[in-house]
């Protein structure tokens, strides 16, 4: 086909498709929800939630993976224009507020208490319901993010597990009673990055475009 | 790019049209020594890229940054495509597609036979690009298929026919 007779088709489909990134964030967010909140409802909140939300090294528990949600669905909706920047630089935020929570448990905790609520069964649970939590967040993140044009679908699928993973996080904190920052810090963290990982495997070639 | 959002379809030909001379350039700049057809082929794969996309600019942005980087993704797209993709050896096939002066037609009606025992759409595909030429990527847009996947539909269907035109030989 020669390119002037693309050029006729093409102008003749002149109908624009809509890209609508807050209907894309509001989806990822309402996966979020409802699969923290179908998890809830099956598995209940922490019984002391009320007494000690307001408690700070509790409060970010959930604060912090909420706010690595936020930042992260925002960087990969702006990457999903083209020549636009993803802006995760504000991801160093909440991950430093993370490690200074970390050095300041180890640093005020004695020796025997500092990993005393690390075990095979509170690992495997706190890993694996988060990981399990964050598979539909992904999935609708990528599905919806295809309607994009990253030029970086790593890193576009990255930041889509990302705030999946940070979301599943921050839902799963109202079940989880493991209070100790070098837990929940080192854990959440790790789940949140092999959602991030995981997703930016399997979902790299579904951004392509 | 205004206009064309706002539906005027002249002006987003006029737009298409002023591009396509920048693409030229960049994908001649980048690929001289791509035949000439080769190179308009990756200017058209640009072009549809544009298309598909069109509703990621932000019209309270510039739309030169944001045509560039398509431009720029989709041309290292191409060649990078272009570098790790199994050729076509189409030529290798022409005895399965098209027979030598078929005198009686009979041949025609072969390889009319052997294309229609592949699937619908490897059919049109093989139809498309192997008989009449068309390029994959408005094959692609006909068929609501990525270009990438009109290859792939295209090679297998290809190795199939090879196939078949081997099992009926007398």
């Amino acid at each position: 086909m020669r390119t002037d007779a693309l050029i006729e088709l093409l102008s003749r489909d002149a109908v624009w498709p809509l890209f609508r990134p807050r209907r894309i964030a509001a989806a990822v967010l309402a996966a979020v929800v409802l699969c923290s909140a179908l998890f809830l409802a099956l598995a209940g909140v922490r019984a002391d939630l009320w007494h000690k939300v307001l408690e700070p090294a509790i409060a970010a528990k959930t604060l912090l993976p909420a706010l690595v949600c936020a930042v992260a669905l925002r960087g990969a909706l702006r990457l999903a224009r083209p020549g636009a920047k993803a802006g995760a630089g504000w991801l160093w935020g909440p991950a430093v507020v993370a490690a200074l929570l970390w050095l300041r448990a180890f640093a005020s905790l004695p020796a025997g208490q500092r990993f005393s609520e690390v075990g095979v069964l509170s690992l495997s649970e706190c890993i694996g319901l988060i990981l399990c939590l964050s598979v539909v967040p992904a999935v609708v993140a990528l599905l919806t993010l295809r309607e994009g044009a990253s030029v970086r679908p790593w890193q576009s699928a990255f930041l889509a597990g990302l705030a999946a993973g940070s979301g599943a996080a921050a839902g799963y904190s109202f079940f989880c009673v493991q209070d100790n920052p070098l837990f929940y810090v080192t854990w959440y963290g790790l789940a949140i990055l092999l959602a991030a990982a995981g997703t930016a495997l399997a979902g790299v070639r579904l951004l392509r475009w | 790019m205004r206009s064309a959002l706002g539906g005027d379809a002249r002006a987003y030909a006029r737009l298409l049209r002023e591009v396509t001379p920048v693409l030229r350039g960049i994908v001649s700049a980048r690929g001289r020594n791509l035949a000439r057809d080769r190179q308009e082929d990756i200017v058209q794969e640009v072009l549809m890229a544009i298309h598909r996309k069109r509703h990621t600019w932000q019209p309270d942005l510039p739309v030169r940054p944001w045509l560039y980087t398509i431009a720029r993704h989709k041309v290292i797209d191409a060649f990078r495509a272009r570098v790790g993709a199994i050729s076509l050896p189409i030529e290798d096939f022409e005895n399965a597609l098209v027979a030598d002066d078929p005198p009686d037609g009979l041949a025609a009606r072969d390889v009319a036979g052997l294309i229609g025992q592949l699937d619908r759409r490897s059919a049109q595909i093989v139809r498309a690009v192997g008989l009449e030429d068309e390029a994959t990527a408005s094959v692609g847009l006909r068929l609501g298929m990525s270009e990438g996947a009109v290859r792939v539909a295209l090679h297998r269907a290809m190795r199939r026919l090879s196939v078949l035109a081997q099992g009926t030989k007398p």
